[in-house]
């Protein structure tokens, strides 16, 4: 019996000592699970004894249950996190909940433009995992099928539209029902058609929302309605992903994250993209190109070391490769092998030469207060639009009356009008 | 026999200490929050009634009052078909026809299933594209009938209520069956051997002795209409689209609270002051409505 008694001991002692840690890792991206079983597999074969236990959220539900938990002393030791600058990250900087990493991780292989994104007060508060472009996505076959190319102007992508749809193709499918990727639409178009330029200037307060260029864009979207399918307005994203997959519609407004979910739905689809064209022929168009999000160390992690060798791991050109090569997303990190997927080159070429510097959609300075031009007002006030419940001109009003509430820049050039 | 305090006490006090820690705690707590400013995270800031102003007549009073009509709109629908609609299956399945035990397991069936799987069951037959609902009206020749159900103002609320009668039908059935069951038999006895038709009965007998179970089931519907959130939750998210116009005063809540995509404001504050706005309007409404019901059943 004593032996027995022993003889438990030391198993127990065993079992405990070469028992594996454990750290946990909350998303809003449920596609990267296979990504961290990968990095789990490769830090074990460098010697970490370490288990990645991954678990992913709806995004509409991710950012108030990870808040609530780590405000609760709880939650994972790993979180995705959004952008700075931005209302959420840096509420959960200023109260502490995610640990600087400046004299933990080595930055070298990311760029500044990148650093800036998980930047306060000198330090980097997370390890950026991807970058996404914005722009539309079209089905190469069915462009060929008609003898279409890629549009240089709004109103060859208009004729574009015209062909599929005479043909029995939803030239555009649009998830009506997502009002953010309706959005996001706008944003993806607003960098092409009104320009950074002009971007730059609203934000800085020399024009504001009443400009007739804005009405202008609100009206080109609003006139494009005809050729979305048939009612779009109850749609949502999986739809469009079902319908592009499969050739029911020639053309999305989307990101190319979307690409991963369109190869695995139909293997064959032939993947194009281009930058929304701008309206006059000679304008330079650009790409909506943001941070995807960053990886943040929380404040309650019983188990620092094991997080930060991952994190070690997600800075490296390594994570960029493995990352890359089973999200077909393209990684922040520098220096990483992309892999041979001819969408995702283009795609990241168009990223690296033609990423519009001003932007309004995320990480742009007027979503960060409240009421947001994102959530507040473009969201259910494009579906109004769409819906024929206000114009193109009631809707720039909106967004006027909603940021001349607290957008110190349009506040001042508002002051300076009377 | 004489209890002594003491053994009340004993006996009370477990309940009430769970009750203070879970009920009238987290009231309190809301009525306390509504009075700052807090994102969540960070420090709270007093911000005295500030909340309240902004909510009936600040800036957010356009979206609040909105979700106020479409809770109101909640409880009338609920009220006709949940009561209406409940009463009349309840006889009949009470009733001696065909198949009774069949259709009284099947009426309840829609209650045991969890909201968010009547949220995915609903959302794939409401699909515009290739949605049952609408591949049924094409195939019978009603292709004009086919809607974006939830993606458009005139039918999105509606489509709601729907889904939410369908899913809690079976509990008023079931409450109206256990009210008619309980009425003796003697009186549909006397009735018939009166000469009383079916509908006689049902008027002058049924209906009668259920309106007590009706003036309870009514006043739990004004309570429920005004905490509705799953079934909103479930088809037409957060952003109770297409431009809120699902919206209720529980997606409002949790949009304003806890933020998320298409949150409006992300203000625990704020939300706990539409959550004190809703308590300060269900609960005198329901003791005066209750006491109006009482007081009509006693013939005051």
């Amino acid at each position: 019996m004593k032996k027995l008694f022993v003889l438990g001991v030391i198993l127990t002692l065993l079992m405990t000592m070469t028992m594996a840690v454990t750290v946990e890792m909350w998303s809003w991206r449920v596609q990267d699970e296979e990504v961290w079983q990968e990095v789990e597999k490769r830090l074990q074969a460098q010697g970490e004894d370490i288990q990645i236990e991954f678990r992913g959220f709806l995004p509409t539900e991710y950012d108030s249950k990870m808040l609530m938990a780590l405000q609760g002393g709880k939650g994972p030791d790993l979180v995705y996190t959004r952008r700075l600058p931005g209302g959420r990250t840096k509420a959960m900087v200023d109260a502490g909940l995610i640990l600087p990493l400046t004299e933990e991780i080595n930055f070298e292989h990311f760029t500044e433009g990148v650093l800036n994104n998980i930047t306060q007060d000198g330090k980097q508060y997370g390890i950026p995992f991807a970058i996404q472009v914005v722009g539309v996505f079209y089905n190469k076959d069915i462009f060929d099928e008609f003898g279409l190319e890629e549009p240089k102007t709004w109103d060859e992508m208009l004729a574009i539209a015209e062909v599929l749809q005479s043909n029995g193709i939803d030239p555009f499918f649009a998830p009506g029902k997502e009002a953010w990727a309706l959005v996001m639409q706008h944003a993806a178009c607003g960098v092409s058609v009104l320009g950074p330029g002009w971007i730059k200037r609203l934000t800085e307060g020399k024009i504001d929302f009443l400009d007739q260029d804005w009405i202008y864009m609100n009206s080109l979207l609003n006139d494009l309605k005809k050729y979305y399918q048939k009612n779009y307005m109850a749609n949502i994203c999986t739809d469009m992903d079902a319908a592009f997959a499969f050739g029911q519609a020639g053309m999305v407004f989307y990101g190319i994250w979307g690409a991963q979910m369109w190869k695995e739905l139909n293997p064959d689809i032939n993947i194009g993209y281009f930058m929304v064209p701008p309206d006059f022929e000679g304008n330079q168009p650009y790409a909506y190109v943001y941070m995807d999000g960053a990886i943040g160390l929380s404040v309650n992690s019983q188990k620092k070391e094991a997080a930060l060798k991952v994190l070690e791991f997600a800075a490296t050109p390594e994570f960029g490769t493995i990352f890359s090569n089973i999200t077909q997303n393209i990684p922040a990190v520098s220096g990483a092998h992309m892999p041979d997927v001819e969408i995702l080159k283009e795609v990241n070429e168009v990223a690296n030469q033609y990423a519009s510097p001003y932007v309004y959609w995320v990480g742009s300075e007027l979503v960060t207060g409240q009421p947001s031009l994102y959530t507040d007002v473009l969201s259910p006030g494009l579906q109004a639009m769409y819906s024929d419940e206000i114009t193109p001109a009631e809707l720039a009003q909106q967004c006027q009356d909603a940021l001349s509430q607290w957008y110190q820049p349009l506040i001042n050039r508002l002051e300076s009008l009377q | 026999m004489k209890t002594k305090v003491k053994h009340i006490l004993l006996f009370v006090l477990p309940a009430l200490f769970f009750y203070t820690l879970f009920v009238v705690y987290p009231i309190g707590y809301s009525f306390n929050l509504s009075f700052y400013s807090w994102a969540g995270v960070g420090e709270k800031s007093f911000v005295g009634f500030e909340n309240f102003k902004t909510i009936l007549f600040g800036t957010f009073s356009g979206e609040f009052f909105n979700a106020v009509w479409h809770s109101i709109y909640f409880f009338f629908m609920n009220s006709i078909f949940e009561l209406g609609l409940a009463f009349i299956i309840a006889v009949a399945l009470t009733s001696k026809i065909w198949g009774r035990r069949f259709f009284q397991t099947m009426v309840y069936l829609p209650n045991v299933i969890s909201m968010v799987l009547v949220g995915f069951i609903w959302s794939m037959l409401l699909n515009p594209q290739w949605g049952l609902i609408n591949s049924f009206l094409e195939l019978i020749g009603l292709e004009s009938w086919a809607q974006p159900w939830l993606g458009q103002k005139e039918t999105a609320l509606t489509t709601v209520v729907m889904v939410n009668i369908w899913r809690n039908i079976g509990f008023y059935i079931l409450v109206f069956m256990a009210a008619i069951l309980n009425i003796p038999k003697d009186l549909f006895d006397a009735a018939y051997i009166d000469g009383a038709k079916n509908n006689k009965i049902i008027t002058r007998i049924i209906f009668p002795l259920t309106v007590p179970t009706m003036q309870t089931l009514a006043i739990l519907i004004f309570i429920w209409s005004f905490n509705i959130f799953d079934v909103v939750y479930a088809l037409t998210g957060v952003q109770a689209g297409p431009y809120r116009t699902t919206d209720v005063l529980g997606t409002l809540f949790y949009r304003t609270a806890f933020g998320g995509l298409g949150s409006s404001r992300q203000d625990y504050g704020l939300g706990a002051a539409i959550v004190v706005i809703i308590f300060i309007m269900v609960i005198p409404l329901s003791m005066v409505y209750a006491n109006v019901l009482d007081k009509r059943s006693r013939g005051l």
